[in-house]
């Protein structure tokens, strides 16, 4: 089953028809061409010219001078201290964890509210599955600094959600923004739709008599859960995971606006050495580091599921 | 099929011709320039105004350093003005020898920022501090101790903006160290101060201030003269700190970055904008003071009404940073928040 959806369609008629395969392969190539053209220009050229700036050397109020020059990469491990001396400063080291943390945590609530509302859409009658797909995507129509901006509303003082809970006795006044919750709680609500949805399409493919087979065999929930349902659905919850994890690296809005912007993440840093620290080749070298890091961990699930397939 | 080409190709040709003359694109201050004031100029002048702004000074900057920014007309601070007449990124458009020359207010002219005068018109003066919430917050307002060193009835209760250049300022004003210090002595004492601040502070945002302040999220924030004057006029119930160690001042001005496409409109713009009947009424909307002659009987932010706009106590205006300096700042801030 899966076999046939990772190959190129193209392909097998290839072979099939080897009289065809000329005019097959041009298609191929030329038909290609625009989105090979369009990849390059908006995807590959913009990384090399950040690749390259954080090479360069700094200007002296913002901007840069091409050249070679590691001072970039050197600034997010050793600066000058307060006494002049370079120094080991693990703040950017920090703040670089602190986003992985924020990103890995986003993901995995994602992962775990995200898991039972597929299964539950996965398994509704046709005409209902369609409607409540829709209903997941339905926040994406809206933009989302108003999306924050309403939750900033929600759970700030005099909000709803402080005024709910007055009825239930807490004290009143209370608010609950500015802090690190709010900032998670806007990040699982903004980031949900992207694990519902790839999840979804795994459970819905799943085949019912296999779970019925297990507990044939006296499997009890727990091991369905572990030794049948999840791995045939980790194709899914890995590519969830992906589409989750790797914009929540870059999330400025929800920390600034909804956490109270009292601990950088990568995103505001980046942004930081753009503007007022008016160093360019830094901001660039920490967005260098930050897309090496993340690279390496897509490689990673990628050679995960890759042998994951090749047992099954 | 052609006679359709050909009668849309006449018909956009048409439309083009009878769409205005030219076009002004500005990159202002968000919200900083009169609605009003540019549909007059556009319907004068016949030509399309876009508008887009901005919230800081440095994403002004960082976006001309970017090159090709395709904007007539912007309005940086003092302190980056001088950044961009030093570094070639705005026109030299002889502003000078232009009629709104004559109508700025003698004691704004050939400051340090723009010597000769030759490369902006001022449009905008105003400070920089903080604003209270009168409903959470009574108490003194006469200096810069109960906000950097706040007691029982602020604690939790500040919110800074999101950038360093004018809260480093109001730290130094607060410690006594000069603006733009290159000693890291000072500035390390700059940091503690905030860091010791930083407990007390909600959040640290440029954005939706009026909201936060005026809902009493939180009782202080680090604001700008005019927008609190502006939010008390319309019934929010605000106060603005007159501190005795001073307020942190600055002036924005009109200035047409390299290669604006359409130069000839941006001078025409920055002569409509400058005439005194026109100025009157850009800081009737602004509410920040103007720093050109004005019609005096048609101000509506006057004394009595805008103590704001009048201070008496020292303003220090921002300057430009050294490399160093400013290098230091950034350290300051980077650590405040790592």
């Amino acid at each position: 089953m899966s076999d046939i959806a990772h190959h190129d369609p193209v392909l097998p008629s290839v072979a099939a028809e080897p009289s065809r395969g000329g005019i097959w392969r041009n298609l191929a190539v030329w038909g290609l061409l625009p989105s090979w053209l369009l990849m390059g220009f908006a995807l590959l050229v913009p990384i090399i010219i950040i690749a390259a700036v954080s090479f360069a050397t700094r200007g002296a109020y913002g901007g840069f001078d091409w050249g070679f020059n590691l001072a970039g990469y050197r600034q997010i491990l050793f600066n000058e201290g307060w006494t002049g001396e370079l120094e080991f400063t693990p703040q950017y080291m920090v703040i670089i964890l602190r986003t992985l943390l924020l990103a890995g945590t986003t993901t995995l609530l994602c992962l775990l509210m995200a898991v039972p509302v597929a299964y539950y859409i996965a398994n509704q009658p046709r005409h209902l599955k369609t409607i409540l797909v829709y209903l997941v995507t339905l926040p994406f129509w809206i933009s989302m600094i108003l999306r924050i901006y309403a939750w900033m509303i929600i759970l700030g003082r005099h909000g709803p959600m402080p005024r709910l809970l007055e009825l239930f006795g807490a004290p009143g006044g209370l608010s609950f923004m500015y802090n690190d919750g709010a900032t998670l709680a806007a990040m699982v609500y903004t980031y949900m739709p992207l694990m519902v949805l790839p999840v979804f399409a795994s459970i819905e493919k799943l085949d019912g008599t296999l779970i019925e087979a297990a507990h044939d065999l006296y499997g009890n929930r727990w091991i369905t859960l572990r030794r049948v349902i999840l791995p045939l659905t980790a194709p899914g919850i890995a590519a969830g995971a992906i589409l989750v994890f790797v914009p929540a690296l870059g999330a400025v809005l929800e920390p600034t606006l909804m956490g109270g912007g009292k601990q950088m993440m990568m995103g505001s840093l980046i942004q930081l050495q753009f503007g007022g620290g008016r160093n360019w080749p830094f901001g660039a070298a920490i967005a260098m580091t930050l897309l090496i890091f993340v690279t390496i961990v897509l490689i990673l699930i990628a050679r995960r599921a890759a042998m994951r397939e090749v047992t099954t | 099929m052609t006679k359709y080409l050909v009668a849309t190709a006449l018909g956009l040709c048409l439309a083009s011709t009878a769409q205005a003359e030219g076009k002004l694109n500005l990159y202002v201050w968000s919200e900083s320039i009169s609605p009003d004031l540019i549909e007059k100029f556009s319907e004068e002048h016949d030509v399309d105004v876009s508008v887009d702004g901005y919230t800081s000074n440095e994403d002004l900057l960082t976006k001309l350093q970017a090159g090709a920014s395709g904007y007539d007309i912007s309005t940086p601070s003092q302190h980056f003005l001088r950044i961009m007449i030093d570094e070639g990124l705005i026109e030299d458009y002889d502003a000078n020898k232009l009629e709104a020359y004559e109508n700025i207010d003698e004691r704004w002219r050939n400051q340090w920022w723009d010597e000769t005068q030759e490369y902006s018109i001022p449009i905008a003066y105003g400070t920089a501090g903080f604003a209270v919430n009168t409903e959470s917050y009574d108490g003194p307002l006469d200096s810069l101790e109960y906000f950097f060193e706040p007691g029982e009835e602020l604690t939790g209760k500040i919110a800074m903006l999101s950038y360093p250049d004018e809260v480093i300022g109001a730290a130094q004003l607060y410690l006594g160290v000069p603006f733009c210090s290159e000693n890291p002595d000072e500035m390390k004492k700059v940091l503690d101060l905030l860091m010791a601040q930083k407990p007390d502070v909600a959040v640290y945002s440029s954005d939706n201030i009026d909201s936060r302040l005026g809902s009493g999220e939180v009782a202080a924030h680090f604001w700008w003269d005019g927008e609190e004057l502006k939010a008390r006029t319309n019934g929010a119930p605000l106060a603005y700190a007159m501190p005795k160690e001073g307020l942190v001042g600055w002036i924005d001005s009109m200035v047409i970055p390299k290669g604006a496409p359409n130069r000839d409109n941006a001078i025409e713009f920055i002569e409509f904008m400058s005439t005194p009947e026109n100025a009157t009424e850009q800081m009737n909307f602004y509410a920040h003071s103007s720093p050109m002659k004005l019609i005096q009987e048609d101000v509506v932010y006057t004394k009595e009404k805008a103590p704001e706009l009048y201070p008496e106590v020292p303003v220090e205006f921002s300057r430009t940073c050294s490399p160093q300096a400013q290098d230091l700042v950034t350290r300051v801030w980077t650590q405040l928040l790592q």
